[in-house]
């Protein structure tokens, strides 16, 4: 049987025009073999509802132009409302050092800055989707 | 008889061919120094940098070009003074399109400026000015560069950030307030062709309210299809056809009524911080220029009508030598094809002038303060290039929008260019170097066979709607992500030579809270003090003239005047011309 790909879903948070990044980093995760799903620019909602249609294992959002706290947090609890606790939510863009500590604290489940590289991305991703596996596979024991 | 199309590189090889050349450098004496040149290399050359004569620099948005060892006048064998270089503004205005450049005219210190509300804009272009800056330059927050109001859903948690919110002409006289624009050069950023007929507008209506007359308005509007279709991440794109007829209308408008401004920056900058070499920045917004100029002149201008005022914006980047010869690169080459191509007759028509913003993408998060540095050269290349303009980017250009302190420092960077290394007192200094003048050579030949490419490939606009140019910056950028990861591309402080220790931290700009609120509600009170029949009649004629595919500058001027918010102008353009979904290539 095929392993199972981890699927991504990433996205511009809000109308930030830059996409270089997240573009590059689409093709990074998909050289790696993952399944990525990229839909340009979105809001919270819109990002949450095609993750739940995708059922996708992580959700990656970009945010270069200053919004991540006020859209960051919306999405954070959008998620939350929507119960996806098995889902890894990731943001990277250009924030302030505070502003990355207030993205942890927020929610997200990591947080990159300008300067980020492939392994880290991926390795992150990694981690945070067998540590999920691993959260839904002792949910499912309790049953 | 069908009409052959001629290509750029053709006419101009055909002309240049026609020319008649005296070498600078004598038969005899070239030989000489080849016979010297070769028992140099053999006997004092090592091996190991005679195999490796030739090397490729690389850094980020570089151009991959080799260079030699040592270049001589080998290099330049053909090189015709009078030709290639003449003297500064002098034909081919290699050197420089003025005689005396900085001496008669400094270069103008126009740093970008915007965030939060109008009123906080306001207060840092009046701390820029007061502080020695020479003209403005202001950018504005993504949903009003995106065409949306502060209080669209769309813009939530995002007004005011990265650029400063305008949503109607009140908002533009509070932004320009106290601010003699009748006397300094404005760059408004609206970098495309659709918010440029929203945005102008405005602006233009809030001078004729002040009792300025538009005919003494002096700067520049970005106008360009490349920002609008190719540049940016948009929920919403109308499609190029129409908007690079818009860019043409608002070209053919402001020629006529506001004869001092720049109507069109060709880019340049964004393209090539998006993803692009510096050859490929200068091919694409060269054609465009050049497409641009064919469109007007079907239309019954004459190209001096439309070329005067054409100006182009380029980036400046960490290959210093390269970032010096491609600017005077990019001179001659203009200057070939508005008078052998176009055959001007004005002289003024042929000159590249530009405004040349520093690369922000060159500079790194890690030891922010490193920026500083590489600032300052980038600034420094600028110069010895011959730019009438620039803005240099802030140490912290990694972390946010610019401090006033480090805003401050930009600035003083180009003062200190000015007025204390002695680089303005000397027009073109590294003229003559047989390095520069073989590598502006070089560039100009590799800009001149892209423009080709773009040409047999059915042209930019076209190479726009089939997804061309998108697929090229991808790959590009995509290859010096990798380039970076594997240290051919070497950043220090951040891939090399990387401190132990955390990079201590610097203070990050704090955006004025409530900008939203603020906005939103003075959308609600301008909404409920208008004259509404009078906003929505002219919404309705900007409409009719959006479907009869006339010029709407007129018409959105109406609109401005009857205190429209940009988001409903955009929603009439919307409407009329249709969405487009530029080609999935990501």
């Amino acid at each position: 049987m095929l392993e199972r790909k981890i699927k991504v879903l990433l996205s511009k948070l809000g109308l930030d025009v830059h996409n270089r990044g997240v573009i590059t980093v689409s093709k990074q995760l998909r050289d790696e073999g993952m399944e990525v799903i990229y839909i340009g620019n979105a809001l919270p909602e819109e990002i949450i509802n095609i993750a739940i249609q995708e059922a996708v294992d992580i959700i990656g959002v970009s945010s270069l132009a200053g919004a991540h706290i006020q859209l960051g947090q919306d999405l954070i609890k959008i998620a939350g409302k929507k119960h996806l606790n098995d889902v890894g939510i990731i943001i990277g863009g250009i924030f302030s050092p505070q502003d990355v500590k207030r993205l942890l604290e927020i929610g997200f489940d990591d947080v990159f800055t300008a300067g980020a590289m492939k392994k880290d991305i991926i390795g992150s991703i990694s981690r945070i989707y067998k540590k999920k596996v691993k959260n839904k596979e002792k949910k499912n024991k309790k049953f | 008889m069908q009409s052959i199309k001629k290509f750029t590189k053709d006419l101009i090889r055909l002309v240049e061919s026609g020319k008649k050349r005296i070498p600078l450098y004598d038969k005899k004496a070239l030989q000489k120094i080849e016979q010297g040149f070769r028992k140099w290399k053999a006997e004092k050359v090592s091996d190991y940098d005679k195999d490796n004569w030739r090397i490729t620099p690389h850094n980020i948005i570089g151009s991959e070009i080799e260079r030699d060892l040592l270049y001589t006048p080998l290099d330049n064998r053909n090189f015709d003074y009078l030709l290639d270089s003449g003297n500064s503004g002098q034909e081919p205005f290699t050197r420089g399109i003025h005689p005396n450049m900085y001496r008669g005219r400094q270069f103008t210190m126009r740093p970008l400026t915007g965030f939060g509300g109008p009123e906080d804009t306001n207060k840092r272009m009046k701390f820029m000015l007061d502080n020695g800056a020479t003209g403005l330059n202001i950018l504005f927050d993504l949903p009003t560069i995106q065409m949306y109001d502060s209080d669209d859903p769309l813009a939530r948690g995002q007004v005011g950030m990265s650029g400063v919110a305008i949503d109607s002409v009140e908002d533009m006289t509070l932004l320009f307030k106290d601010i003699p624009i009748e006397d300094i050069t404005i760059s408004i950023v609206t970098h495309y062709p659709s918010n440029t007929a929203i945005l102008f507008p405005m602006f233009l209506a809030m001078a004729k309210k002040r009792g300025i007359s538009w005919d003494r308005l002096r700067g520049s509007v970005q106008n360009d299809v490349t920002l609008e279709e190719v540049v940016r991440s948009s929920p919403e794109y109308i499609p190029p056809r129409d908007c690079f007829r818009i860019q043409c209308d608002n070209i053919e408008f402001i020629r006529k009524n506001v004869p001092l401004w720049n109507f069109i920056t060709l880019n340049g900058y964004n393209l090539r911080e998006f993803g692009a070499s510096g050859i490929t920045e200068m091919a694409i917004a060269i054609t465009n220029g050049m497409e641009t100029i064919e469109n007007l002149i079907s239309r019954g201008h004459e190209v001096d009508w439309i070329a005067g005022r054409l100006s182009f914006f380029w980036s400046a980047a960490s290959d210093f030598f390269d970032e010096v010869a491609r600017i005077r690169a990019a001179r001659r080459l203009w200057y070939k094809i508005i008078k052998e191509k176009y055959n001007s007759d004005n002289l003024k028509s042929t000159w590249m002038r530009c405004h040349v913003q520093t690369s922000g993408i060159s500079l790194t998060r890690e030891e922010p303060l490193n920026n500083i540095i590489r600032a300052a050269f980038h600034a420094l290349s600028v110069i010895f290039g011959g730019a009438q303009s620039l803005h240099v980017d802030s140490y912290d250009e990694a972390y946010s929008v610019p401090t006033e302190e480090a805003a401050l420092l930009s600035l003083r960077t180009q003062q200190i260019i000015q007025n204390e290394i002695g680089v303005t007192e000397v027009v073109d200094p590294l003229g003559g170097s047989y390095y520069i003048e073989s590598l502006t050579n070089d560039i100009e030949s590799r800009i001149i066979d892209e423009i080709d490419g773009l040409e047999k490939a059915g042209g930019y606009i076209s190479s726009i709607e089939n997804g061309l140019i998108q697929k090229k910056i991808a790959e590009h950028f995509y290859r010096e992500q990798e380039m970076i990861e594997n240290k051919e591309i070497k950043l220090v402080g951040q891939n090399v030579f990387n401190s132990e220790k955390d990079t201590p931290p610097i203070n990050v700009f704090e955006y004025p809270v409530n900008t939203e609120e603020k906005q939103r509600k003075r959308i609600g009170d301008l909404k409920n003090r208008r004259d509404k029949k009078k906003a929505d009649k002219a919404l309705r004629n900007l409409e009719q003239a959006c479907v009869q595919k006339i010029n709407i500058f007129p018409f959105s001027i109406s609109c401005a005047e009857a205190d429209c918010t940009v988001g409903e102008i955009f929603k009439v353009f919307k409407k009329s011309y249709g969405l487009w979904s530029p080609p999935i290539i990501y």
